[in-house]
């Protein structure tokens, strides 16, 4: 049942690829998908993004956060469960100009699979990698640069790429005359939002990762509900990626920091027992 | 006539079992279980029968008892319900077996609850070797869902000697006996041995699959001669109220698989989280809200109520969880309906303000129907609140599945052979009833095998 880290490396000081083997997941992924992990058999149920799926494997990119995370890194060559895929896929299709942004470590994964998919559609993709610092950058080869059309790696100092967040560097670019036909992005959840409203003023569609705990993940326990034009949709099964124009953002900004006190607990007890 | 009362089951003392999350009732001891039987006369037309969804011949289980034949009365149960250990602790017995039985027009009616409960543990814990399956037949049944309508309907198919697959999207079998009631009511050991039993008789079961993610439904129909639908109605429902979005609100499902399914009830050895203030409300009177509630106390909670907006006497959960709840301390605020939910300015549950309710006319549910009185609101201090007010199917599932005719509120729709509008789809349980019971469940499991045992057998 167990599935087999196939291989794991350090992204930078804070995130790590991971690779596993999970057949069942990687046939019928498709860009939007994500997979719920539980690394040990008293794990969480954790929903993860991926970057891609191929020979029986998925690869994905995890921050060092809390226990999960942290004792996957340090002490696991395998998951108990990978269960998947989840969630909705994007709608894959011919677009016109497509923009793929990212400025986190999910957000980075989802956007290597989206380009991927909507440059096989026959799209112009655009990529925005957004890092914090030149050391905050992940390493070259797993950079979308090989999946679109056009890459853009920036940071926020300027210490490497062009200078600038995306959301920044992608209005100077609407300014600048670019016709874009529709924006995904995920990552930061409150710069999502931010995207939001500056593409709403351009009309331009944008579809986003709204990131939420999730349980189950399976539509039954309502922990992942947002909030879309007033009416009450499941991350797990309606999303993960929705309309950030229609977002309740106040809500979904909200509810992530539901644990974060047990979660403290958590890490605590699993670094003293070495683990972590 | 003077009817003996019933030998009393032996219970975990309150003050002892709020600090955990074993088993509430110890059980009959045989000795115990024998007097209980003793008391049965042993009615030359046993109604009890007749009140049983599945049937079990509980006039000779019990009879079997009395006669210290306790591998034979459960090799006798186990032939109409191959989950006795679970059924005898969560059906409304009062409204079933028990209800009917004549006793209890004199005095109080057996407990054919405990006595069930007791011929399953005793095999369990004397290692009763189970029937075998001697029939074997080439053809092949995807049963989804391993709830109770899928375990009942895998169980019986495969006794017909069908090769029969079960799928569920979780990573452990059992549906609502094992993400949704909690251990202190049914332990999980108890689940898993009688879910054990299907395997050992050759059911396959497949776990972590959703179907329409990793198999379409239309491949399943190319695998497979028939298809059980036993998906349950697995998706909570909010009362859509000011204040729901706050930090602090739960559905009793998430909260209830969060403590059961993913046993946050032993964090941090566990590592999925549960979030308990000091005062804790539960919206709903019925088994879930109790199991919330009691779930909630047992978590470290100071005061926890429920608010329902009839009276207790109208609850639709069993006595036993209400009497027990009421032992334990869970406070029963009636007659009142929540307004909204107060936040405390930092996104977090500060209270809930409700009305005041009074009885009106009885409503489609035999049951008066609630009326708010008009200028009443108050505010109660709470800082966790738990909805529990019913689950409807749930959609993921529906959405995949093209061509399957449900109701408006997702119900799949079966004819009188519980067959679904798809040729050799046929459903049974939550999902073509709403909510209801494990047993009805079960019951409906098991005549949707037969039904599809005719079906086979009709397209040889």
């Amino acid at each position: 049942m167990a599935h087999k880290i196939t291989r794991k490396m350090d992204l930078n000081k804070d995130d790590f690829y991971v690779e596993v083997e999970a057949p069942l997941v990687a046939e019928r992924f498709k860009a939007g998908n994500f997979v719920i992990l539980m690394t040990v058999p008293q794990g969480e149920r954790i929903p993860m993004s991926i970057m891609k799926a191929e020979d029986g494997k998925i690869a994905m990119f995890i921050k060092k956060l809390g226990k999960t995370s942290r004792e996957l890194y340090k002490s696991l060559d395998q998951f108990e469960h990978v269960i998947g895929p989840m969630g909705k896929p994007i709608e894959i299709k011919k677009y016109g100009t497509v923009v793929v942004a990212s400025d986190l470590v999910c957000g980075h994964a989802e956007n290597y699979a989206i380009c991927k998919a909507l440059k096989e559609a026959g799209n112009r993709v655009i990529s925005f990698q957004t890092f914090p610092t030149k050391d905050d950058v992940y390493p070259e080869e797993v950079w979308t640069k090989e999946v679109c059309d056009e890459f853009h790696l920036t940071t926020e100092d300027g210490s490497m790429g062009e200078e600038g967040h995306y959301i920044d560097l992608l209005e100077e670019m609407l300014e600048n005359g670019e016709k874009v036909d529709i924006v995904f992005a995920g990552g930061s959840l409150p710069n999502l939002k931010e995207l939001g409203e500056m593409t709403k003023e351009y009309g331009i569609p944008t579809i986003v990762t709204v990131r939420q705990i999730m349980v189950d993940a399976s539509g039954m326990c309502g922990a992942c509900r947002v909030f879309i034009d007033g009416e009450m949709q499941l991350a797990c099964i309606d999303g993960p990626m929705f309309d950030a124009h229609k977002v309740d953002w106040d809500a979904a900004l909200r509810r992530p920091s539901m644990y974060q006190s047990k979660e403290a607990i958590a890490l605590q007890k699993c670094i003293e027992a070495g683990r972590c | 006539m003077a009817v003996k009362p019933r030998v009393p089951v032996r219970e975990q003392p309150v003050e002892q079992r709020i600090h955990n999350f074993d088993s509430v009732p110890y059980g009959y001891s045989e000795e115990e279980a024998i007097a209980e039987a003793q008391r049965c006369i042993q009615c030359p037309d046993p109604t009890c029968e007749a009140g049983c969804p599945v049937n079990i011949k509980i006039k000779d289980m019990i009879r079997l008892i009395r006669e210290r034949k306790f591998e034979e009365s459960y090799r006798l149960v186990k032939k109409d319900n191959a989950f006795p250990a679970c059924t005898g602790r969560v059906c409304p017995q009062e409204d079933q077996c028990e209800g009917v039985c004549i006793l209890a027009k004199v005095g109080q009616p057996i407990n054919i609850g405990k006595l069930e409960a007791f011929v399953a543990d005793w095999a369990r814990e004397h290692n009763v070797e189970e029937d075998k399956v001697s029939s074997s037949k080439p053809q092949k049944v995807a049963v989804i869902g391993s709830g109770p309508a899928g375990l009942a309907c895998a169980a019986e198919l495969r006794k017909f000697g069908y090769q029969v697959t079960m799928f569920e999207t979780l990573h452990k079998p059992g549906g609502v006996l094992v993400y949704g009631i909690p251990n202190f009511r049914l332990p999980k050991e108890i689940v898993q041995h009688e879910i054990d039993y299907l395997e050992e008789i050759g059911v396959e079961i497949k776990l972590n699959i959703t179907i329409g993610q990793n198999i379409s439904f239309d491949e399943l129909r190319e695998q497979y001669d028939a298809i059980f639908l036993g998906t349950g109605a697995g998706a909570p429902q909010f009362m859509g109220i000011e204040g729901e979005k706050l930090n602090g609100v739960y559905s009793a499902n998430e909260f209830l698989i969060r403590a059961n399914l993913m046993k946050s009830y032993l964090f941090p050895e566990w590592d999925t989280p549960i979030v308990v203030g000091k005062k804790v409300g539960v919206i709903g009177a019925g088994n879930v809200a109790m199991d919330a509630a009691r779930t909630a106390l047992r978590l470290g909670a100071e005061e926890v109520s429920i608010i329902y907006r009839r009276t207790m006497e109208y609850s639709p959960a069993r006595d036993e969880e209400i009497e027990h709840a009421r032992e334990e301390g869970i406070i029963f605020r009636e007659l009142i309906n929540p307004v909204r939910i107060v936040d405390d300015g930092k996104g977090w549950v500060k209270g809930i303000e409700v009305v005041k309710m009074e009885l009106g006319e009885k409503d489609s549910s035999g049951r008066p129907r609630p009326v708010p009185i008009k200028g009443s609101e108050y505010i109660i201090e709470l800082d966790t609140v738990i909805e529990a007010l019913g689950t409807v199917p749930n959609r993921l599932f529906l959405s995949r599945t093209p061509g399957l005719k449900t109701d408006k509120k997702g119900v799949i729709i079966v004819d009188d052979k519980l067959m679904t509008s798809i040729e050799g789809v046929f459903g049974g349980g939550d999902a073509i009833s709403g909510a209801a019971t494990v047993i009805k469940a079960l019951g409906e499991g098991k005549r949707a095998a037969e039904f599809i045992r005719d079906y086979l057998e009709s397209k040889k």
